[in-house]
Formats: structure tokens, sequence, C-alpha cells
């Protein structure tokens, strides 16, 4: 089935706000942390609102709003989102405070934020939406679980938009913790080009990327997703491929129609392997980029790899810093391939309409 | 249409769904004296604890050394229960999935260890255990189910929408079997939320009594098997149920607080009922979500007048027996309503005395036997304004 993006927006750690400075100046980072730049928010919340919103509510917020305002309509049939960490900032704060005052003298505002839901049930508040309202979190997988959703909900649902999203905040105590994981980079191994990476952990990125999404073209669309599929275990190099060719397959699509690949490499030697090994069959006969060294790795970075394909589909045209060579016009189909430390794997196809 | 071909349970009522069905016959409620939660609350609050250490959770699962979590035992224990009552011995040969839910996933684990990080002392690695998917992941893996696995967290509703989309997943084709349901661990740190909003009774709560104070919290994890048409047809399952109406609505007015009108669980409730191809006179009975809160108690009962109006089924809820045990709810609800189809039988509103003045409704107060019930609509409401509503039909 194919479902029509009529509606994006996008906050990274580039400037994914203004999408025409961010085909001139996206920059690859070579940061262990990439925040992401915000936008003066007071041009999406009323100000009374936007007191109380933790980092990822402003962020979820400002990218839900800019996808409904490009597909010119004020509200949805339905709000899915997915999250991986969930509201941390505020569990964070919560956390803190039961163990700094022993449990007592708390207040109740972080903590009836600390929800998941918490971004999905501030969008429907502030656009007054009734209709059906999901938020899912499986690590890697948090925006995957919603997209699937979002396939079922326009099959059941004719003529329907829909506001779909994923979102995840790397706030300072979230990277901390990382880090004592020792699943952050080490700022001296950190190179730009993420796929030549020899060394382990990641840089951690945070974002929010939202999609209006449609079962009806129209004037607005500006491409279509044609498939998606989630793995929750990969063998080696030769399975990815070859569930990567039953993929296309059933799209009725081979490796030579793609134009171009957004690999999910996180810039770790060991969870990259198997992408790699994939990908070395595969350049022959496609393009491949990367784009954590734009957004760094995170949950939800599938959402921004979305969003990315889209815009690349939308201007027929590709960032500056995505990749160095030039690319046959017109650009039809982009796969995205994505991984988290080489758990849980994902196949996206965006297509030209 | 979907079927429901296995259930699982562990709850304060009891660890599997016999201890469950003989504690729900005989009025005998799992809350009381706090004893595994380690609050300085603990002396002043009653709760609906599981009655067993995580070593304990651990043996009952016949596992050493698993390193799970409370969340991830009871997830564990519960879906295991499902898969034997559903006779699955290999969850390979059809496509199955795993659709859990739960509020804050390994938060029981991190807010141990989460003093040691904000002090810089070396504590081990307990972030990747946090997320609240991870139970999911861990259980999924443990029973060899991957065709899908996801995990719903939309707070107190959270199991009510896996079940849902576990049903849609089957509707859709595109799996053929799935278990769906919920978990969730008592913590400090959903007790001490819930202490701050002064939404916690410090006895026992008592859902829709006019009187009422609060909640008792509560903690645990079931899981339903569903299975498709075909599946039941070719296999010649023995169906417990049929899942046959499901609805989703948001409330969409306050972050925390239900609306006065119901607005959200009335659209819920009618949608459940119009999935079901069902008029509301056909429902011999709801399963309420009812927490004992003022403002729950009182906006659900209007929710349900406004479907029912003057003509409102037999009603209770279960939650004086097992406490709100949040994302895990519904999912321990929809097993207690499955047990109501099968023993025909309506279990009571526990501690209701006064009659809410407000709506005039009153709850089933004691055991109801021999009672015809062919449908059972069971209601779950969460922060975010989240509202859903499941039906369940006798097969």
């Amino acid at each position: 089935m194919e479902i029509y993006i009529n509606g994006s927006g996008c906050i990274s750690h580039q400037n994914t706000i203004d999408v025409t400075d961010f085909f001139e100046n996206a920059q690859t980072a070579c940061l262990p942390k990439l925040s992401a730049q915000e936008p003066d928010y007071k041009d999406y919340v009323p100000a009374n609102m936007l007191r109380r919103m933790s980092h990822i509510i402003k962020m979820g917020v400002a990218a839900a709003k800019t996808s409904l305002q490009q597909a010119e309509i004020e509200n949805v049939d339905a709000i899915i989102t997915g999250t991986g960490l969930g509201c941390f900032e505020d569990t964070d704060k919560f956390l803190r405070a039961i163990i700094e005052n022993n449990e007592q003298l708390l207040t109740p505002t972080s903590f009836i934020q600390s929800t998941h839901n918490t971004v999905a049930g501030q969008i429907a508040l502030l656009i007054k939406c009734h209709k059906y309202n999901f938020t899912y979190t499986q690590q890697g997988l948090s925006f995957e679980s919603a997209l699937i959703d979002a396939q079922m909900f326009l099959n059941e649902n004719k003529n329907s938009n829909i506001l779909v999203g994923g979102m995840d905040e790397a706030i300072q105590p979230y990277y901390d913790l990382l880090q004592q994981a020792e699943h952050i980079k080490n700022q001296e191994n950190i190179i730009p080009e993420i796929e030549k990476n020899q060394t382990k952990g990641f840089c951690l990125g945070e974002g929010a990327s939202f999609f209006v999404l449609s079962n009806e073209k129209n004037k607005n669309t500006k491409s279509v997703i044609s498939g998606i599929k989630t793995f929750t275990s990969i063998k080696d190099g030769a399975d990815l491929q070859q569930k990567l060719k039953f993929f296309l397959q059933e799209l009725n699509l081979s490796i030579s129609d793609v134009s171009l690949v957004l690999s999910g490499n996180s810039g770790d030697v060991n969870d990259d392997k198997i992408l790699n090994d994939c990908n070395q069959q595969l350049v022959e006969k496609t393009n491949i980029a990367y784009f954590k060294n734009l957004c760094g790795e995170y949950f939800t970075a599938s959402a921004f790899a979305l969003w990315l394909a889209s815009v690349i589909i939308e201007k027929q045209q590709l960032p500056k810093s995505l990749i160095n060579k030039e690319i046959n016009l017109p650009i039809k189909n982009i796969l995205i391939v994505n991984q988290y430390r080489n758990m849980e794997y994902s196949f996206m196809c965006v297509a030209s309409c | 249409m979907v079927f429901v071909t296995g259930i699982g349970i562990i709850s304060a009522i009891g660890k599997d769904v016999n201890e469950t069905l003989s504690s729900l016959l005989e009025n005998r409620s799992g809350i009381g004296k706090i004893n595994h939660l380690q609050t300085i609350h603990a002396a002043n609050f009653v709760a609906g604890e599981v009655k067993y250490s995580l070593q304990e959770l651990e043996n009952l699962a016949g596992i050493k050394n698993s390193n799970y979590n409370r969340t991830t035992l009871l997830s564990l224990l519960a879906t295991q229960e499902a898969l034997l009552s559903a006779g699955i011995k290999d969850t390979k040969e059809f496509r199955t999935g795993f659709i859990s839910a739960s509020s804050v996933g390994g938060m029981c684990h991190t807010e141990l260890l989460y003093k040691d990080f904000l002090e810089n002392k070396p504590h081990s690695n307990f972030i990747d255990a946090h997320y609240t998917g991870a139970h999911a992941t861990d259980v999924a893996n443990h029973f060899r189910i991957n065709d899908y696995v996801t995990t719903i967290s939309t707070a107190c509703s959270s199991a009510a929408n896996a079940i849902m989309l576990g049903a849609r997943l089957i509707n859709n084709n595109i799996l053929d079997r799935v278990v769906v349901g919920g978990t969730d661990a008592l913590c400090k740190f959903t007790f001490n939320g819930f202490n701050t909003l002064m939404i916690l009774d410090k006895e026992w709560c008592k859902p829709f009594d006019d009187n009422r104070k609060g909640l008792n919290l509560g903690e645990g994890a079931a899981y339903l098997v569903l299975e498709s048409e075909r599946i039941v047809k070719t296999e010649n399952k023995k169906v417990l149920a049929v899942l046959s109406g499901y609805g989703n609505a948001n409330d969409a007015y306050h972050q925390t607080a239900s609306s006065p009108d119901g607005q959200g669980a009335t659209m819920a409730i009618q949608q459940a009922l119009e999935v079901a191809s069902l008029s509301f006179a056909k429902i011999n009975y709801i399963n309420a979500h009812g927490t004992g809160t003022a403002n729950n108690d009182s906006s659900e009962a209007t929710a349900i007048k406004n479907i029912f109006s003057e003509n409102v089924p037999p009603f209770s809820s279960t939650k004086a027996f097992t406490g709100h045990t949040l994302a895990a709810a519904a999912s321990i609800e929809a097993v207690i309503s499955i047990l109501s189809l099968q023993h025909q039988t309506i279990f009571p509103n526990l501690n209701c005395t006064t009659q809410m003045q407000d709506t005039n409704l009153f709850p089933v107060t004691s055991l109801q036997k021999n009672v015809e019930i062919n449908h059972i609509l069971s209601n779950s409401f969460g922060f975010g304004g989240n509202c859903s509503s499941l039906i369940f039909s006798k097969s």
C-alpha cells in the first residue's frame, strides 16, 4: 500500500527547519554529542504551555506543527508517535528530586510529563484532536512501530490524514549514562567518514521528525513511502542482503532501481559490520550515503533518515555534504537501511510520485 | 474475528489464573502492607504487591541468573502461562508476534542505582535495561518470538492498546498469532509520583464510592494469546473468548485529569461498540477502569451514562482486588473479564458502600453467579488523555 507524505517537519542537529539552508550548509559533525538546533518555539506553542514543556516535548510539537503547516491541515485522524527513551529530562528531574529529598516535598510536574505518551498527548491537546492516539517504545524500532501502525490505519480508514513522528532527547544525564556504559565514542576517535570507523562507540544525537501521512495524494504530496520492514535479528551481511532482496522484490524493484541507499552506520566498528558487509555487495549497483554523521545516533534516527529521503526526492537534489559524487536524476527510489546497536534493523523505501 | 486462546496473569491476587480466580471468588483482595518496595512511605500506605521477591520470581519462572528486573520477570511469567494455556509449544509454526505494554519498564532497577550514578560512584550498567521496551525484547527472545515485537506506552491504557494492536495485526493479515498484554512493577518513581498528585488512598481504595479518596497502586502482568480464525479452525483450538471490539480516542482535555463530560472515554466506548457491531444494549457487564480517584470515577461514570443513559448494565471495578497496575491494568482486567465470561460470574467492586451523588450509579458489590453474560466492555484510561475500550464476547 502506498503512503503519501504530504507534510514533514524535523528538528535535528542540522538546521532542518530551514530546508534551503540545510541543503546548502549541512555539515557532518565530529562531536560525541550532537545537540539539536532549536527554533524559537514561541512560533509554535502558546507561551503559557511552552513554559512547562521539556526539551523533547518542544522538539516534538515544533516538528509536528511544521508538518501540519506544510500539509495545510489543522487537524488529523490519528497521532502516532515512537520514542525509544521517552521523556528523560522529566524522568531524571523527578528521580533526582526523590533521591535528594528522600521522597519528601516533591512536586508533580516532572512526574506527570515523564510518561512516554506526553508528546502525543500534548499535540492532541494543542490541536484538540480526540482521535486515535498511540505511542510506541521499542528501542531502535520505536519509530518503525509507529509507521507500521500508520500503514494499517491508512489501510483501515480511507481518506485519512494522520500525524506520525519519532523523537528522542540527548540530555546530559543520559549522555553521561551512555558514556559510563561505554557506548559513546571518544572524541579522538571521531572521523567524518562514519563508515570508515575502526573504533567502538557512537556519537549521541537527538531530534524529532514528524510527517503528515495520507492515503490520498494531493498538491502538497512530497513523496511516497512504498515499503517498511523490521527485523529483530540479522545473522550476517549475507542474511541482510538476502532480506533486502526479498523486500525490494515485494516492491517490484531491484537494487539498480534504487538511486540512493541511506545507510544507518553508527560509527561503531562492531555494530556496523553487518551493514558494511552488505553495502559492499550493493555499492557497484547503487549509491550509498550515510546520515548519522549529520544527526547522530539515537533510537529514532531512522525518522530523520525518512525526513531526509523525502526532502531529497521532493527537491531532486542532494545536500552537499551527503555524498561525494554526482547522482543521476531523477532520484526515484531511496532505500533506508537502519540498524540500532546491531540488534534491531529496518528497511524503508521512499519513492517519487 | 480474533480469538483469545490463552491467558496468563500474575498480580497481588495470585501467581496464575487459578489463584486469581480463587481470590476473586472468595473476595480476597491482594492489597495490603508494603513489603517489597523500598520506600519511606511503606508504613503509611497499602499496595497490591506481587508476593514474591526477585529471586522467588526467577525460581517460579524456572530460570537462573537471568539479571532480569521485576518488570521483565512478571512479563515472562504471565507470558509463559498464556502460551501454555493456549497449548503453544512451537512459536515458529505461524507468524507470531509479541506486543507488550509498560509505563516505566526498568525503572524499578534504575531507581536503586541512580543515586550512585548521581554521586559518580561506580555502578553496573543499568541504562540498557532501563528502556521501557527492553523487557519485550528479552521476553520475546526467551520464547523465540520474532515476527513482530513492540511495546506500547500510553500510561494506564497501555495494555488495552497492546490488545487492540494485536487484533489489528491479525485482521490486517500481518500476523496469525500474537501474545498481547502488559507489565509494570511497583517502584518508588511511580509511587512518589502518584503521591505528589495526592490521589493515593492510604487505606483500601473504594472505587465508585461517593467518599472515595484515591487509588491503591499495584503491580503485575497479564497476557492473552490472540489467534486468527484460520488457526482456530485448522488447529481446532479451544476458544476462551472472542475479542470483538476495540476503540481508542483522546480526551484532549488535560495532561493528567479526565474531562468532566468524559468525552474521550465516551468516544472510545462508542468506537468499540461500532467495531463489534453491537448496540449498547447487548453489553451485559462493564469491567470499569474505576481507579477510586474522585476525577476518574466521576468522568467514567459520566461517559457510561452518555452511552447507556438510563440502562447502565451491571458494572464493577476490580482494582480493589489488584490495585491499579498501570500499564498492565487493561490486560489484568481483560483476563478477569474473560474469567467472568467463562464462569458467567460478575466479580464485585469491593469497599463501595455509598452511591455517587453526581451520577447515581452504583456498582455490583457482591459476587454474582449464574448471570447471563455474552458481551463485556472493559475500559482503560491514562495520562495524556489516552482512552481505550475493549469488548470481549462469549465464543
